[in-house]
């Protein structure tokens, strides 16, 4: 009976190593396929997108009249419309000379790291070239990776304007944060809205109320005799106290005729603009007070791809208006996926270099401790290759950190079985099962009080929103969990039994 | 003891003269930094064929000589290389495209091939990311050892442990200097390694402590009983 346990475990152990090392192939259409998963590497090993970034050398053209003010025009003028209005026309640098300077080139790299932290990038390298003010970002290849290169470039210019006026009454110097916010739907809606919440500063809160106060929809009412045929439509948002409904409505007027009291609606509104883009053009109901204005991104939905999407557009905008504007507006000059120069043949390399190691302090086991030994050793497989399939399985981010953490607790584990099994060969009878289960308990008391601090940095690691630390954090994590669980399962098990024989 | 006490100052003497060498070296050379972190320049040749990079490599020891490169493949074809190294004159690139067309076939031409100027990251920006991690980590475990040890005083437990992981990482610094071993990917680690190695030194160290203090006390009870 004894036998047949050991027989099994071994069994099991040497199942576990075959599919750890060499997979589970099926066959998918003509090819073989291992069904057992990769492991997920991180920037370091996997290669990264690589953006450049650089300043932007282009002109725009633009109108001005005689005393040098831009004038806005929709329409294109010919130059003999631009001599009529004593117009002129010049070609102004996007990024004027007095704008290119290092202080400017360093707070755009600062804003673009900020906007990949406030996105969640979890690794990212970025330099900057303090000549030309080229930065080269560098971000891991994912499913959102498209949306934080869109982001990087954005200038970020954030504007509340007059709609008829254009004079700018509220801009990114107000703002003092930008999140984003979920709520359910109205009574009438059902599902989630998401909300980009827009926190401005004490000054930005003063504008805000004197806004909300002036920007109102009021109703002129007159008593007219004539035929109304007005029939408008207009493209509107409208306010309440704390929520701006971004998506439009159609609010359409139709006229009555033979009406003998007419309403007229005029409305002062505002349009906010991101990078001279409107976004809506609203007026408000009640004046807003506190500061917080909360702009609903698409309307309520319980599809989660909808609600994904407008969940990442709106993280998108709160991270560009967070982070600031950008001082020096930049192009993206080239946008492509470099491999690491860390191949799979450095990687053989090194596993191989670490499995001849332990080979030799595996053969080392055998020699000093025998059968104990032994049993040890193909525990300790055992051990090694459910370990990679736990990391393959956890989704955990192999990093050269990561890569560190699985030599570290195989090191580990290394130190464990030799505390285990010197300690039963220490005591005078080795061979008897009370020795054995003795020493098995001394060795995980004296080894995992010691291993307690490297515990608690281990999960202080884990917690981390970076990837090479969390992946460190975690590896080593699975790691001590293992040794500790498996050994007591497995190799302990496999000791007694063989103790009891 | 006055052996022990002879190899202690030995080692101290040992350690402070790395440390001082490694000041000496940082101050008159600074710190060599890995290709990867450095002011660079990189062309890219589009091979039209997927290549082996030790070919690549052989052709830029051939170019470059006993300048670093960084060989990688470039997007999902893997048909594009990505040549990076500290300097790239007309000379070499020129040199260097010829014997690409020579092995690969193509006909890429100098005048069509940019050099791009990379700019070199900041070490600051290299450990900016682990040092609330650390920071917390080191809080945390120095809280546990105080409460754990207090027997052997907690101030004494406190400064011991920041003495000793904060001497191990100047060592491990120093060494790096002295040596030119580069920083850059693998220095992280380096660093956890070593902080993990005193954590688990300076832990032993006090196990050891608490149990010769606890035993000495047992005798001292029997002695008054």
């Amino acid at each position: 009976m004894k036998k047949v346990k050991i027989i099994t475990m071994i069994v099991l152990i040497i199942l576990i190593t075959m599919v750890s090392f060499f997979g589970v192939y099926t066959q998918v259409q003509n090819r073989m396929e291992n069904q057992v998963r990769n492991y997920a590497l991180d920037m370091d090993l996997d290669g990264a997108r690589y953006v450049r970034l650089s300043v932007n050398k282009e002109s725009t053209e633009v109108i001005k009249d005689a005393n040098g003010n831009e004038v806005e025009t929709d329409e294109e003028m010919t130059d003999e419309q631009l001599a009529e209005n004593g117009y002129t026309k010049e070609s102004v640098p996007n990024n004027s000379e007095d704008v290119l300077t290092v202080e400017n080139y360093e707070k755009s790299k600062k804003i673009i790291s900020e906007r990949l932290e406030s996105q969640g990038v979890g690794e990212y390298e970025i330099s900057l070239d303090n000549e030309t003010g080229d930065i080269l970002v560098q971000i891991p290849e994912n499913n959102t990776t498209d949306t934080f290169v869109s982001n990087m470039n954005t200038v970020g210019k954030f504007e509340i304007i007059d709609a008829d006026t254009k004079e700018v009454l509220m801009d990114n110097s107000d703002i003092k944060l930008v999140n984003v916010m979920y709520g359910s739907g109205s009574s009438t809606t059902s599902g989630t809205t998401v909300y980009l919440n827009i926190e401005f500063n004490k000054e930005g809160t003063k504008k805000l109320e004197e806004i909300s106060n002036t920007y109102v929809e009021s109703t002129d009412t007159t008593n007219t005799t004539s035929e109304n045929t007005t029939n408008t439509e207009t493209e509107n948002t409208s306010t309440d106290n704390t929520t701006t409904e971004g998506n439009t409505t159609e609010n359409t007027t139709s006229g009555e005729t033979d009406a003998t009291e007419d309403s007229t609606e005029t409305t002062k509104e505002i349009k906010l603009n991101i990078d001279d883009q409107e976004i809506m053009t609203t007026s408000f109901d009640e004046p807003i007070e506190n500061g917080k204005l909360q702009l609903s991104m698409g309307s309520a939905t319980t599809d989660v791809d909808t609600l994904q999407d407008n969940i990442s557009q709106a993280s998108s905008i709160a991270s560009v208006l967070d982070s600031g504007n950008l001082p020096i507006q930049y192009d993206i000059e080239s946008n492509e996926y470099i491999l690491s120069d860390i191949t799979n043949t450095h990687i053989a390399y090194l596993a191989l270099a670490v499995g001849i190691v332990l080979l030799i302090g595996l053969i080392i086991f055998i020699i000093r401790y025998r059968v104990n030994g032994l049993l040890s050793v193909i525990a300790f497989i055992g051990l090694v290759s459910f370990y990679l399939l736990v990391i393959r399985y956890t989704n955990v981010s192999v990093s050269i950190q990561g890569i560190v953490g699985i030599i570290v607790t195989i090191i580990l584990n290394y130190i464990f079985i030799n505390k285990i099994l010197s300690t039963i060969k220490k005591s005078e009878d080795s061979k008897k099962l009370e020795t054995v289960k003795e020493g098995i308990k001394e060795s995980y008391r004296e080894f995992f009080i010691k291993l307690i601090p490297i515990c608690l940095s281990v999960i202080v690691f884990c917690f981390i929103n970076w990837t090479t630390i969390s992946s460190f954090g975690m590896v080593m994590f699975w790691g001590i969990t293992l040794i500790a669980l498996y050994n007591y399962l497995i190799t302990a098990t496999m000791l007694k039994v063989k103790a009891e024989k | 003891m006055k052996q022990f006490i002879k190899s202690k100052q030995l080692k101290i003497i040992l350690m402070l003269l790395v440390i001082i060498a490694g000041i000496v070296m940082i101050a008159v050379k600074g710190f060599n930094f890995d290709l990867k972190y450095q002011d660079t320049q990189r062309v890219e040749l589009y091979l039209k064929t997927e290549f082996n990079i030790s070919d690549i490599r052989q052709i830029t020891d051939e170019v470059f000589g006993n300048q670093k490169v960084m060989i990688q493949k470039v997007e999902v074809f893997e048909d594009s290389v990505s040549i990076t190294t500290t300097s790239i004159s007309d000379e070499q690139k020129s040199n260097l495209i010829t014997k690409i067309n020579e092995k690969y076939g193509t006909e890429l031409t100098a005048e069509d091939t940019t050099v791009e100027d990379i700019g070199h990251t900041r070490g600051r920006d290299i450990i900016k990311p682990y040092i609330i991690p650390f920071v917390v980590a080191v809080i945390i475990v120095l809280i546990y050892l105080g409460i754990r040890y207090h027997k052997l005083s907690i101030a004494k437990v406190i400064a011991k442990s920041i003495g000793i992981m904060a001497l191990a990482q100047i060592l491990l610094f120093s060494v790096m200097a002295i040596t030119r071993i580069p920083i850059g990917r693998l220095t992280i680690p380096m660093v956890i390694l070593v902080y993990l190695l005193t954590l688990f030194g300076i832990t032993n160290k006090f196990e050891k402590d608490l149990s010769k203090k606890k035993l000495d006390e047992n005798k001292d009870k029997s002695k008054k009983k």
